[in-house]
């Protein structure tokens, strides 16, 4: 232990607390070099080319413009291509100073928006079926930004940082540990990887690729603001889509909290714009799985949720035909953009349907199924028990029609829920208020209440009474 | 306590594959097909592992093998009301989902499928077996997979294990105390002895006439709960505190 703290004092960053994923970024980078040969001459070639080097760190992290050509594309790809063929493939660690402290999430932001900017680009072209000689280049460079590099540029980190997961941590920290770089890269393009499986639409995946991280204020990706934030969206985002509603709530509203928490501290320069907007995005997935999922919110939050989307957040939560248009315009406007793992089909451009569209409809599939439910709630409510005819009258619909509506109320109410572990794992509980069984046709109701509380109003007048 | 990645019969080859890079690798497809045929032979499930070959066919379109498809989409079904449908379906090419513009023998098979998800979904388990007896297409579909149907019923039913705590449940019992017995005929489309073999002995139902009792358990009891408020004696140490500093 104490040989590993002196090894972090060494690197260029304040890293005593930097313990467990210090290890999981080490052994990245160890089993990176495959073949272990002389590190010192790697250092040699490095010192020639640092000015050079330096400029490209600092190019790699730059935004590329949303207009920018086919061959400005190109050639960003080639660049990381290069550079992290370098950080990876050179013999024995590479010694690199980083530019700035959140270089290593900014790259891995950046070549993922590449990446997806790119997919969303070669999409619209197929569709529109112009510019033909853009469309003849898109064919001939199938391979560039193709989605199997994209993958195995940031699956080699996971996989490696699986496989060492377990081992000493005393040996595995040493000489790469101490380096930032790979320790961030690494950490970075794991999270990079959620990203890329969730926009390709395997959402189970997508969850299974943090199982190495630990999801709590002190993990690594925190003191990044982007990549915690990031993180917790897409989580989030993976578990509604899984129908773990419930658990995506949780996701949402803690990240939430966390940073109106701490609003004034992130406050400055760029980096708060994107953010903001990424925030309306998470109450609009936020009010989608309440209104699926019946939660009470944190009184923050829920305040907040009705002053940005009021109207929207009523008609979700009144349900039946008229949310759907809502549903469907806010996950359109809150969802990530989506892409297709393949090139477009370029020569039937109808073939080519917008992967948002594919993903909303399976979505809407599962929303339209219960949309009867908030309605079927406000009435149960009223009773403790009622008979299936009457309030299939009360709803104007068939008895048998609202004996499945019944059924399926019940079914939905039955989530799976994290509670500890790999965050595809969890067990199945009630997450509703409101219970129900079927006596033939006979509805006996039940609700679980909260009751009073009553401590903290005691407390508060008892410390005013001293005063 | 189960986790979505984890399946009980899992042989050692196919976790070696998923934890490693060689998910990716279009030549692990072959593995991953032989399988899903394994699978349905012998009434196995392991939907983790389904889509990983989805996302193999993803990436390589051209391997993609249309009777591995339709009998992942047949297994995710026995798996209802879980989401595992939908999840194959999102790795499905966009391509596949209504209006088609040029259809094939796959895309029309993934269509029918999804009909009858979305009759099983939404609990219209009438319609469900009329609709499954109506084509002869369904019939081939799920000619590859054992014991469909007794796994469909299994999950309306909810599965009987002589214990409460161990019982697997299923729409039924967690919504239902009686039913009429005609009803549940049409629901599970069984008549007469073989309807009752099943509903007594699998999933453990008393027959009273024409009524279906089903016992208790924690889902369908809808007992009121008050959730009260849990004091700590640390919440009141600061009041406590002061009484000794300051004796009144």
């Amino acid at each position: 232990m104490l040989t590993r703290q002196t090894q972090y004092q060494n690197g260029t960053h304040e890293d005593d607390d930097f313990d467990d994923e210090g290890i999981l970024a080490a052994s990245i980078v160890e089993a990176i070099q495959n073949d272990d040969e002389d590190p010192s001459q790697t250092l040699q070639t490095l010192q020639s080319r640092e000015d050079d080097l330096q400029s490209r760190l600092q190019a790699a992290a730059t935004p590329l413009e949303y207009q920018a050509s086919l061959e400005a594309r190109y050639a960003s790809y080639d660049n990381y291509c290069s550079l992290f063929h370098f950080i990876l493939n050179s013999n024995g660690p590479v010694e690199l100073d980083l530019p700035t402290y959140y270089w290593a999430w900014d790259v891995i932001d950046e070549f993922i928006y590449q990446f997806n900017n790119f997919c969303a680009y070669r999409n619209r072209l197929a569709k529109k079926g112009q510019s033909q000689e853009e469309i003849a280049s898109l064919r001939e460079n199938q391979q560039i930004w193709g989605c199997y590099s994209v993958l195995n540029r940031s699956q080699m980190n996971e996989q490696l940082a699986a496989i060492k997961r377990g081992e000493d941590p005393n040996t595995v920290a040493g000489e790469y540990g101490s380096r930032p770089l790979y320790r961030m890269l690494g950490y970075f393009s794991i999270i990079g990887l959620l990203r890329v499986h969730c926009l390709l639409g395997d959402f189970t995946l997508a969850l299974k690729t943090l199982d190495d991280i630990e999801l709590n204020k002190k993990a690594v990706f925190a003191r990044v603001m982007g990549a915690h934030f990031t993180t917790y969206y897409y989580v989030g985002f993976c578990y509604m889509m899984m129908g773990r509603y419930s658990d995506a709530i949780k996701a949402f509203s803690h990240i939430l909290l966390y940073i109106t928490r701490t609003k004034n501290l992130h406050n400055k320069g760029g980096q708060f714009d994107s953010i903001s907007k990424t925030m309306d995005q998470m109450y609009a997935l936020l009010a989608m799985c309440v209104a699926l999922c019946p939660t009470r919110l944190d009184d923050t939050i829920h305040s907040t949720l009705r002053e940005k989307y009021a109207d929207q957040f009523q008609k979700l939560q009144r349900g039946g035909e008229d949310s759907l248009a809502v549903f469907e315009e806010l996950f359109q406007a809150s969802a990530p953009k989506f892409i297709s793992p393949i090139p477009p089909d370029f020569d039937s451009p109808a073939n080519n349907i917008d992967p948002m569209q594919h993903h909303l409809q399976v979505f809407m599939f599962d929303v339209k199924n219960n949309m009867m439910a908030p309605i079927l709630r406000s009435y149960l409510k009223l009773y403790t028990s009622m008979d299936l005819h009457k309030l299939a009258s009360f709803l104007e619909i068939d008895p048998d029609d609202l004996r499945n509506k019944l059924l399926i109320f019940k079914q939905k109410s039955r989530q799976y829920k994290w509670t500890e572990g790999g965050l595809l794992s969890g067990e199945t509980i009630n997450t509703s208020d409101l219970d129900y069984a079927l006596q033939k046709d006979l509805i006996h109701i039940s609700e679980a209440k909260v009751g009073r509380k009553l401590v903290d109003w005691y407390l508060r007048n008892l410390t005013r009474s001293y005063a | 306590m189960g986790s979505f990645d984890y399946a009980e019969e899992r042989p050692e080859h196919i976790t070696a594959i998923l934890n490693g890079l060689d998910r990716y690798n279009p030549e692990t497809t072959t593995i991953f097909q032989e399988y899903v045929a394994q699978q349905c032979e012998d009434s196995t499930y392991d939907c983790y592992a389904n889509l990983a070959l989805l996302k193999l066919y993803q990436f390589n379109p051209h391997l993609t093998n249309s009777e591995t498809i339709t009998n992942i989409l047949v297994k995710a079904l026995t798996a209802f009301p879980s989401s595992d449908f939908s999840l194959c379906r999102h790795l499905l090419p966009p391509n596949f989902l209504p209006p088609i513009p040029n259809a094939t023998e796959l895309t029309e098979a993934v269509q029918k499928l999804t009909t009858l998800n979305s009759l099983l979904e939404s609990c219209n388990f009438k319609e469900f077996w009329n609709t499954l007896d109506s084509d002869d297409l369904f019939a081939d579909l799920i000619a590859d997979v054992q014991g469909f149907e007794d796994t469909i019923r299994r999950r309306i039913t909810g599965v009987d294990t002589s214990d409460v705590e161990t019982r697997i449940p299923g729409v039924i019992d967690s919504s239902m105390r009686e039913i009429e017995r005609t009803m549940l005929e049409d629901w599970l489309n069984l008549r007469d002895e073989k309807f009752e073999e099943f509903v007594t002995s699998v999933a453990g139902y008393q027959i009273d006439g024409n009524t279906v009792i089903i016992s208790l358990n924690k889902d369908n009891e809808a007992k009121p709960t008050i959730t009260r408020e849990s004091v700590k004696i640390d919440q009141f140490s600061r009041v406590i505190r002061r009484a000794y500093e300051q004796p009144a």
